[in-house]
């Protein structure tokens, strides 16, 4: 491309400038180059050192960045969405499911979660969450929950419970795609209540009816964790999960 | 080979789960949990299924569909 380059000269005293170099110098106030392997390639040696507060253009990825003295930092351009992807995985032929240590870290307060389930495990089996600390769930009896229910036929289906050891949301169909979570999940990893509200999609438990819930709930004792699970109350379960942050600002 | 059939026949399959990307059998502690979960999973139900009879058996006495019943509540 025309503002690539491949070096970053160094002049010394009294040398003959070609109308090249100064074109360069003059035509690139922040270098351009292809990759970040042209870029590191052209720092050094009869080049120019490179230290800190160096700006460079990387065409490939079309990204600013800055060196800080030790390595390379991304200027922009900022994320321009709101929600940014963080962690997901599919899974078939498993009671539960786990996010991995870590999903939940002091950069976002709030997150968003998908269950997309593919195959249902036995008919009327919950789907439950647990959050999760350091590899392990948490089975206290402090989950509050309540979810009001509608199935399809226009009966009331709603789920609630205190003192639980973990979230109910929906309910699954064997075999069937039809049950899945949405989830926004408030402040997982502060050493707060965490809360948890949305919607669930699946069947009631008893006539596996079709049903809908809408509603939320609360890990009540203030706890910071890092991750959660989902787990078939009973059969194995099929599908995929994504979780994104929420952009604190 | 008596040995080997015997521990066969009496070794527990535990219910796989799957943390992050790696699926694995649950260990000790969780087949512990999850065999606490599976008879809590049984209590729960059964509430749920005895309320949803306790209802219908209500609506029988009254010879009203839920349907109707929701129109009276609502």
């Amino acid at each position: 491309m025309a503002n690539t380059q491949t070096t970053v000269p160094l002049f010394v005293a009294n040398q003959v400038l070609t109308a090249a170099q100064q074109n360069l110098s003059a035509g690139t106030g922040v270098p351009v180059f292809a990759t970040t392997v042209t870029r590191d390639a052209a720092f050094g040696g009869s080049n120019k050192a490179l230290a800190e507060g160096q700006l460079a253009y990387i065409e490939a990825s079309n990204i600013v960045q800055y060196y800080d003295g030790a390595a390379w930092a991304t200027v922009g351009p900022a994320t321009a969405s709101a929600l940014t992807y963080i962690t997901g995985a599919s899974f078939s032929a498993v009671t539960s499911v786990s996010a991995p240590a870590s999903t939940f870290t002091s950069t976002y307060q709030n997150y968003k979660l998908f269950l997309n389930i593919t195959s249902g495990g036995t008919d009327g089996a919950s789907i439950q969450m647990r959050m999760r600390v350091s590899g392990t769930d948490n089975t206290s009896a402090v989950y509050f929950y309540g979810m009001n229910g509608l199935g399809a036929n226009g009966t009331r289906y709603d789920i609630n419970a205190a003192t639980d050891s973990k979230f109910i949301f929906t309910y699954q169909q064997a075999g069937l795609s039809n049950s899945g979570l949405t989830l926004d999940i408030l402040s997982p990893q502060e050493t707060v209540s965490t809360r948890v509200g949305g919607t669930g999609f699946g069947i009631n438990v008893g006539v596996n009816a079709i049903s809908f819930y809408s509603g939320g709930g609360t890990f009540l004792t203030a706890t910071s964790f890092d991750a959660f699970s989902l787990i078939s109350s009973a059969g194995n379960f099929a599908g995929s999960y994504k979780v994104y942050g929420y952009s604190n600002s | 080979m008596q040995e080997v059939t015997r521990f066969m026949a009496t070794a527990t399959v535990k219910p796989k789960i799957q943390i992050g990307d790696d699926v694995r059998e649950m260990n000790d502690a969780e087949f512990a949990q999850y065999e606490i979960d599976q008879a809590a999973n049984k209590t729960q139900a059964k509430i749920a299924a005895d309320k949803a009879t306790a209802k219908q058996a209500v609506l029988d006495r009254l010879g009203i569909t839920a349907d109707e019943a929701a129109l009276l509540l609502g």
